[in-house]
């Protein structure tokens, strides 16, 4: 009953958001503007009826109503509560309604906004924003329904439907299958909702660069409105992709972080772009340059958002995260093709407006070096972007799918990457307009020469001899000095001038100019990121054997010995086979670790849990393979030692401060300094 | 409501060329047909139970051997039960059910009614035979070239496993690992006993 209900609700959000984007076009073009302000309305309505679908759809979850099917499918009575919550995004239906939900509140939230300034843009922002939930919605109401019963008919077969077929009675499994094991960490319960936050996030700034193509106010007024949009788009992006990372490392069992699966590259994709746009907009505001290159980058970040989503959820690709072979794969394609050809129509249109409004003049100019960001960003997304249409590619002239693998990435992105690191260290120390050789070099020749020194100790002091690793520890010490010594020459001059003490004037600093001093953090932990990525990928050894009781393995410093193996059933209904064993460093003894494989029994799946000794130095990385059941037979153990890796986690933490930094506030956020154009438009 | 009101005054700019316009529209719609394409064999859906399969063939690696031969054909293997188990080397799952695969193996290659078939999903040989050691898998294995079989199968991911009964038709799949060895046992009685 009350699931018929929930359905019918967002039913009514689905004509709502119909209903919003043909309002607004025809407010607009007989210039009614309260057919626009019932078209604004009628999309904030979505908010709270989708959120009504989703409370109930999680009541359900909650109350165990096995008879929905999609009930049955990702929760079981045994689940504890938060999981059971969670599970709203544990399936394919289910996540489409949640997206629906953050897609309306994102868009409710935008339109709450003070518009006096930007009415022209409001019902082209309306459409677009509502034509992607209506999209999403019209999804769940005729493809994949999460209200969706089960009945059982007169010859016994159950089917489900949304309404009792004829001859069938209502039926209800006892219990339901339960959530896969393998996601049942917390990185992975907040892994999907914080990707669908950057993917909703990032439809905002498209629908402002959209309505600023329809409309003609091509100025950079849609970019500064959209600034803050953007920035937490791509957190919610980044802390999305890190959290996968960190569950692969958890959970996988095989000591990586990242492995070039399709699916994670859907989702690095949008990034990819995404993280150049953001760069880029920053020349628009400045020097009023790149503007059709800033539009391209906005339409490019949508296409990936809808088009990771697609490869994801229609099958087309083979993934270890592929959901269920589903019907919603041509809608998707239809929904990717308009999006694509009107994008591409209105940015030809208006091609001859989006002209620079200065010139490019120095090839070392701060423009010139965000330009070559963006260059490295887009190639690496255009390697991805091969390798993830490859296997179409050659299924098409040679009739069979060859997937690229991991090499084919790691070589391939490996030089950019590491030439983006650089120029991330140079690009802050250039000025807009003009920079030369010998300015550049001025500001920089101290931290290198300070890099040169750190490089040498970690060649003869660390013993590396890894050519790879040498260039790679040098780009990092490199950029991180010269971060360093930004902040260092800022603070310093800023406490002689004001006659503060040196923290005292960092803080103030980063409040003067959040976005400088926000993204000056980002970089900082973008190189802890590539510390640990370098010793990860660099320097990981592994190791494996089968022990028998009191045996002893090596790898490197480090010598396990396995103690004892304690096979038994847990309160949740879960079989254990948990190992001890005792590590040792250079002789010294430094704990127990418990590498442990958990069977579920409702699930039938077992799940492989490590041993993991972590410092800042190196993660110690134990997997139970294998045991006999009588336990001084032995038991077979995969060992990694994975050098700095920790480096990773902080610095993503770190990342998300940065980010935060720069996304805070200011205290006039709506500053009325408006370049030419826009000023030409207000005066309209 | 205003109209376009940001029109550049006295620009010298000029719209884009018609050519790179035709480019553009070519690459947008080919790259559409790609993906249209891709997806509508994935729209194919998986083999069916009740599919009569159709013939192909695998080598195998180095040292596994079915009847004295190093290959095997489907279309030989006519009045037995073939059971074909898709796996990788990096597959973690796979890991849990190869032991039961192959002791399944042991307890039903005397009878002559019973072939397993290893087919190694998108991998590099030095890995694979290492798995295979491991394991100490003695049924035939043998690199997908080019995931031609697995493609036939429109395989989602490893491991699966499909039985084909003894007129060539598709029994049962399994999706994921087995849970134990008795899966693979009630399957295989079940279809003898036919």
């Amino acid at each position: 009953m009350i699931a018929d209900f929930g359905y019918g609700i967002f039913l009514l959000s689905f004509i709502l958001s119909i209903y919003a984007v043909f309002a607004a076009i025809y407010g607009y073009q007989t210039n009614k503007y309260t057919w626009v302000e019932s078209s604004r309305l009628a999309m904030q309505l979505t908010f709270p009826l989708i959120t009504i679908t989703s409370g109930i759809l999680v009541y359900l979850l909650v109350t165990d109503q096995y008879h929905v099917s999609f009930i049955y499918e990702v929760t079981s009575r045994s689940m504890p509560l938060y999981l059971k919550i969670t599970s709203l995004w544990g399936g394919q239906s289910g996540s489409l309604v949640f997206w629906s939900w953050l897609m309306s509140s994102f868009a409710t939230a935008v339109t709450f906004r003070k518009w006096d300034r930007d009415r022209e843009f409001l019902p082209w922002v309306v459409v677009v924003s509502s034509v992607t939930l209506a999209f999403f919605v019209g999804l769940v109401i005729f493809f994949e329904n999460p209200f969706e019963k089960f009945w059982q008919t007169f010859n016994g077969d159950v089917v489900t439907a949304m309404f009792q077929p004829a001859g069938s009675v209502p039926f209800s499994p006892p219990d339901g299958k339960g959530l896969n094991p393998l996601l049942r960490h917390p990185g992975m319960i907040i892994h999907p909702p914080m990707l669908y936050l950057g993917f909703v996030s990032f439809v905002i700034p498209f629908a402002f660069a959209i309505a600023a193509l329809i409309t003609g106010r091509t100025d950079d007024r849609w970019t500064r409105i959209t600034r803050r949009w953007t920035i937490v788009a791509w957190l919610f992006l980044s802390i999305g992709l890190i959290l996968g990372g960190r569950w692969a490392y958890d959970v996988l069992g095989w000591g990586g972080y990242w492995g070039w699966d399709p699916v994670e590259i859907a989702a690095f994709m949008p990034w990819l772009v995404g993280t150049a746009f953001l760069h880029s907009v920053m020349i628009q505001e400045k020097r009023g340059m790149f503007k059709e290159w800033n539009m391209i980058l906005i339409i490019l970040t949508y296409a990936m958002v809808i088009f990771g989503t697609f490869l994801t959820r229609s099958g087309v690709l083979s993934s270890v995260h592929a959901f269920a072979q589903s019907a919603i794969g041509p809608s998707f394609f239809i929904f990717i093709g308009v999006t694509l050809v009107v994008s591409t129509a209105l940015l030809i249109y208006r091609w001859k407006d989006l002209r620079s409004e200065a010139e490019l003049t120095s090839m070392l100019s701060r423009e010139a070096l965000f330009l070559l960001n963006n260059l490295l960003f887009i190639s690496i997304y255009i390697v991805c972007f091969w390798g993830v249409l490859f296997p179409l590619i050659s299924e098409l002239f040679t009739g069979q799918k060859v997937t690229v693998g991991p090499p084919f990435y790691e070589r391939a992105t490996g030089p950019l990457f590491a030439a983006l690191v650089v120029l991330m260290g140079i690009a802050p120390l250039s000025a807009w307009g003009h920079s030369t050789i010998k300015t550049l070099g001025k500001a920089a020749w101290k931290p290198a020469t300070a890099a040169v020194i750190g490089l040498l100790a970690i060649i003869f002091v660390g013993k590396v001899t890894n050519i790879y690793a040498i260039i790679g520890f040098f780009a990092v010490l490199f950029t991180s000095f010269i971060t360093l010594y930004e902040f260092w020459r800022a603070a310093y001059a800023r406490s002689r001038a004001q006659k503060e003490n040196l923290v005292l004037s960092l803080w103030r600093l980063f409040g003067k100019n959040r976005r400088r001093y926000g993204g000056y953090l980002i970089h900082l932990s973008i190189i802890l990121m590539a510390v640990g990525i370098i010793g990860l990928e660099m320097f990981q050894t592994e190791t494996q054997g089968t022990l028998a009781q009191g045996e002893s393995l090596t790898l490197g410093e480090y010598k396990i010995t396995y103690n004892d193996l304690a096979i038994f059933d847990s309160n949740d209904n879960r079989n254990l086979a948990r190992a001890t064993i005792s590590v040792e460093k250079n002789g010294q003894f430094v704990g127990e670790l418990h590498p442990r494989r958990d069977y579920f029994y409702e699930s039938q799946q077992p799940m492989t849990i490590p041993g993991v000794r972590s410092t800042i130095q190196d993660d110690l990385y134990i997997i139970l393979v294998d045991w006999q059941p009588i336990t001084t037979e032995g038991a077979t153990f995969k060992v990694y030692h994975n050098p700095l890796v920790n480096w990773l986690w902080w610095g993503s933490i770190m990342m998300i401060l940065g980010s935060m930094v720069a996304a805070w506030p200011e205290k006039d956020p709506e500053p009325r300094k408006v370049s030419s154009n826009a000023a030409l438009a207000a005066a309209d | 409501m205003q109209q376009p009101s940001a029109e550049p005054t006295g620009s010298e700019r000029k719209g884009m060329p018609a050519a790179v316009q035709a480019v553009i529209w070519v690459l947008l719609l080919g790259l559409l047909a790609l993906v249209a394409m891709g997806l509508k064999r994935t729209q194919q859906g998986t083999v069916q139970i009740g599919d009569k399969i159709p013939d192909f063939s695998l080598v195998f690696f180095d040292g596994y051997t079915y009847e004295g031969k190093n290959e095997v054909q489907l279309s030989d293997l006519q009045g037995k039960i073939v059971v074909i188990n898709f796996w990788a080397s990096w597959c973690i799952p796979c890991e849990d059910e190869a032991a039961a695969l192959e002791s399944a193996w042991n307890a039903y290659k005397d009878s002559g009614e019973v072939v397993f078939i290893g087919a190694d999903y998108v991998d590099t040989e030095p890995e694979a035979r290492k798995y295979l050691e491991k394991f100490n898998i003695t049924f035939p294995n043998g690199p997908d070239l080019g995931t031609r079989i697995s493609q036939m199968f429109r395989i989602k991911g490893v491991p699966e496993t499909y039985f084909i009964d003894k007129q060539g038709v598709l029994h049962y799949i399994q999706i994921g690992p087995f849970a134990s060895e008795d899966d693979i046992h009630t399957i295989l009685d079940g279809m003898l006993g036919q």
